[in-house]
């Protein structure tokens, strides 16, 4: 089996750099260096910065050769498309910003291109696309209406809903689900998505799966403290997750882990952002981007039947001095490994469709001036894959 | 529940339907003595006292247990002493001396439970490598308390019990003449595991392997040893003690007597390989791509027989890596392997799953895990540590055939 890698950046640390030297190279799995069992033999680079790997990579690996363009990758420079599989990594580079703050990355061009290769030769195969569809909510959609009316696997999205969880646990099959929440970190069109995902992959394993989400609003700043003291989303849960965290700033000198007041929090959170939406069978959900409070991925909901929340942590092994590899990417990829030797995707598509229309929302809110936004659009309804997908073993 | 029944049974008079649970919580909370060496941020004596002043994050809240720090004893207060500053905020008292601190500075011990944190502080090291923390010294003069006020009370001794195996051994000894519950050791038996494994209870274990990473004197090598004993004391009948120990250092390591399967298992569950992955971010199979022995110019191994012929070594690979992992094969189950979760500074939330265990001693007057877990693991420190002085020559251990049944149920954070 053959695969082409189509990425925008490939330095140390970039996604690039992170999945496609899991193929390469292998990965820690299951309890051994685990090498997948496919060939990436072709790779198309969009940028080659002064600290560019690809050319190292391809030096040390003479079966995987860099082409020019994205097709020359995908049919390895002769005229039809001669690889098994396709791999998108359109993270991290230098690509400019929408009006409103959006970083264009080109995951819909590189995917268009790759389709126009398997229309052109008549042929499709399983294509993965790192993080979100596209940062333009029209192009996601029709990359994903594309992949249907191709009919070939699809698969995308964050790492968050495949690593692991301390403490390891699933939303239980068919819960009543009332409000969910997750507190994490990082900047607007960039780890929101990850916190999206973070708490889509819990949510949509509530009962009757997905319906859709119904409206969003976002509060950042002023707007996002007078709603956290009106309660707008539930303290309880903010609590809950936050006590899930491992990477709680202390509020106070001298003390290395101590609960944060109100006041506390105003003072630590940089930039405190939150995405509110409603799915349309009633759930409330809560994604905070609380930078400077916390450095992971914290998760809790609200259950039927359950007097304390459900919480979790989204473990992220995060190489920023915490660790030195990104090992969150292994499941990612043995995942794509996966939808490639079994010819169909291991999660539906449909919940990166959904976090992708979030995303979009979330900055349209913001830039409306934090109104709320009717999201007709974001009515997908899809089930959940049948077994838990996320990192045990 | 038969306290609750009895208790409200001895006050029916005043009992109304279900009244016990209130007056239950109405007790007054555990009074609380910590001894430690230094109060300084970062000190374990700091992160494991303040558990106790400002609670901890526990099963997803923010968990403040009923009890009450009433004194403290600070051996030494260097530059960023805290412990005058914790005392006035949380009404407590620093006391001079040991015996003070557990009487509150009466004439009676006036405490429920004593906290003894003796790692971190300025003590000088032996011969053999060993840090002389008065762990010994400090818990023996809340015994000597014990004794004179003729009450006892339960005691936690973070870490290892002693650099010396007889003074371990007769704190033990001590805990079970005058009947106190006694817990001790390293928080790496109780943290989080990535994958959330335990080894079958009673299964057979036909060698272990635990790989961390320390400066090869007896702090870090105590953790790593102790999470390699809370895994392997769980095989066939429980644990009967250790016949003989070794201390290997340098080239010879790569040649022992130590399986590379199981090292290549332990080190897939690592997320701080070094070198080349520092380089540029690639994956490696350390084992496979030679840069292991590249890495790890002087490699340490502690090879442990125990008296029931399983073979353990703990793999000291400075160089390569910086977290634990272990991996065992498993009569029926293959090879098993996992990382001992060690959550990052300043939060350490480790301590808390340590204090929580703590804690439930401290209230149900109960220790959750066997304290000769740590007993044995102080005399393999020190008996390795011993082997190393005699130029790394294997010594027999007839001390530690120390026996004892590991708990039923996994003692870890998983919740």
């Amino acid at each position: 089996m053959k695969l082409a890698a189509i990425v925008t950046v490939y330095r140390k640390y970039s996604h690039g750099q992170h999945i496609v030297d899991r193929f390469l190279e292998g990965y820690g799995w299951n309890g051994q260096h685990h090498h997948p069992a496919m060939d990436l033999v072709s790779l198309y680079v969009d940028e080659v910065p002064a600290d560019d790997l690809s050319r190292e990579r391809a030096a040390r690996f003479p079966a995987m050769k860099i082409y020019p363009t994205i097709t020359e990758a995908l049919t390895l420079g002769g005229s039809k498309l001669a690889v098994d599989g396709v791999v998108i990594v359109g993270e991290h580079g230098n690509y400019p910003k929408t009006p409103k703050g959006q970083v264009q990355y080109p995951r819909y061009r590189f995917f268009e291109e790759t389709v126009k290769v398997f229309r052109d030769s008549g042929k499709s195969v399983p294509v993965f696309n790192d993080k979100h569809l596209s940062w333009n909510w029209e192009w996601a959609k029709s990359m994903y209406d594309t992949s249907r009316s191709m009919g070939f696997p699809f698969l995308a999205g964050s790492s968050l809903p495949v690593t692991w969880r301390i403490p390891s646990l699933e939303m239980p099959d068919g819960a009543t689900v009332s409000e969910a929440l997750t507190i994490c970190y990082g900047g607007v069109d960039s780890y929101d998505f990850h916190g999206l995902e973070t708490l889509q992959c819990m949510l949509e394993r509530r009962k009757g799966g997905e319906t859709g989400v119904k409206w969003l609003q976002a509060y950042r700043g002023e707007k996002f403290w007078d709603a956290m003291r009106a309660g707008v989303w539930s303290k309880k849960l903010f609590d809950a997750a936050l006590c899930r965290s491992h990477t709680l700033t202390p509020a106070r000198a001298g003390f290395n882990d101590i609960f944060p007041s109100m006041e506390d929090m105003q003072r630590l959170i940089m930039d405190p952002v939150a995405y509110q939406y409603q799915h349309e069978d009633g759930p409330l959900a809560t994604m905070i981007l609380a930078s400077g409070l916390v450095r992971d991925f914290n998760f809790a909901a609200t259950l039927k039947g359950r007097s304390t929340p459900l919480s979790t942590q989204m473990y992220l092994p995060m190489p920023d001095g915490r660790t030195t590899l990104a090992s969150f990417f292994s499941p990612l990829v043995r995942h794509v490994e996966e939808m490639f030797l079994t010819g169909k995707a291991p999660y539906p598509i449909e919940r990166t469709l959904l976090t992708t229309g979030l995303t979009a929302a979330g900055v349209d809110s913001l830039y409306a001036g934090q109104t709320r936004l009717e999201t007709p659009h974001l009515k997908i309804r899809y089930q959940p894959s049948a077994g838990s997908t996320y990192w045990r073993s | 529940m038969p306290r609750i029944e009895d208790f409200s049974v001895s006050r029916r008079g005043f009992l109304i339907g279900a009244a016990a649970l209130p007056a239950l919580a109405q007790e007054q909370p555990k009074r609380i003595a910590i001894i430690t060496t230094i109060y300084r941020y970062l000190s374990h004596g700091q992160h494991m006292g303040d558990r106790f002043l400002v609670g901890y994050p526990h099963e997803g809240a923010w968990h403040r247990p009923d009890m009450k720090v009433v004194s403290l004893y600070v051996d030494q207060k260097p530059e960023g002493d805290l412990s005058a500053s914790r005392a006035a905020e949380f009404g407590f008292k620093v006391y001079p001396t040991i015996a003070e601190t557990l009487r509150c500075g009466g004439d009676k011990l006036a405490v429920d439970a004593v906290l003894i944190i003796a790692e971190h502080g300025e003590y000088p090291v032996n011969d053999i490598g060993q840090k002389l923390y008065p762990r010994y010294e400090f818990f023996s003069q809340c015994v000597k308390v014990f004794e004179q006020d003729k009450r006892a009370v339960p005691v936690y001794s973070d870490k290892h019990l002693s650099y010396s195996f007889e003074k371990a051994e007769k704190m033990v000894a001590d805990s079970r003449r005058l009947k106190f519950p006694m817990l001790a050791g390293s928080s790496l038996p109780v943290t989080w595991r990535l994958p959330d494994v335990e080894l079958p209870l009673g299964g057979q274990i036909e060698e272990a392997l635990m790989v961390g990473e320390n400066g090869s004197d007896d702090a870090m090598d105590f953790h790593a040893l102790e999470g390699l004993q809370c895994m392997v004391e769980r095989r066939g009948k429980g644990e009967h003690g250790v016949r003989a120990v070794q201390w290997l250092e340098g080239p010879s390591v790569w040649q022992a007597n130590w399986s590379k399967d199981l090292l290549a298992a332990a080190l897939s569950r690592s997320d701080t390989p070094l070198g080349l992955t520092v380089k540029d971010g690639r994956t490696q199979d350390l084992l496979a791509n030679g840069e292991l022995q590249k890495l790890v110019p002087n490699p340490i191994a502690y090879v442990i027989e125990y008296r029931d012929s399983l073979r353990a070594t703990m793999l000291n690979l400075k160089g390569a890596l910086q977290d634990f992992n272990f991996a065992a094969r498993v009569k029926g189950h293959g090879i098993l392997s996992t990382q001992f979760l060690l959550t990052p500074e300043p939060n350490v939330t480790y301590s808390a799953c340590l204090m929580n265990k703590v804690e439930q001693m401290f209230s149900e007057r109960k220790a959750p895990y066997p304290v000769e877990r740590t007993l044995l693991t102080s005399g393999i420190v020190e008996a390795c540590h011993k082997s190393r002085g005699m130029g790394g020559r294997r010594l027999e251990t007839p001390h530690l055939a120390v026996r004892y049944t590991p708990p039923a149920v996994s003692q870890y954070c998983r919740t």
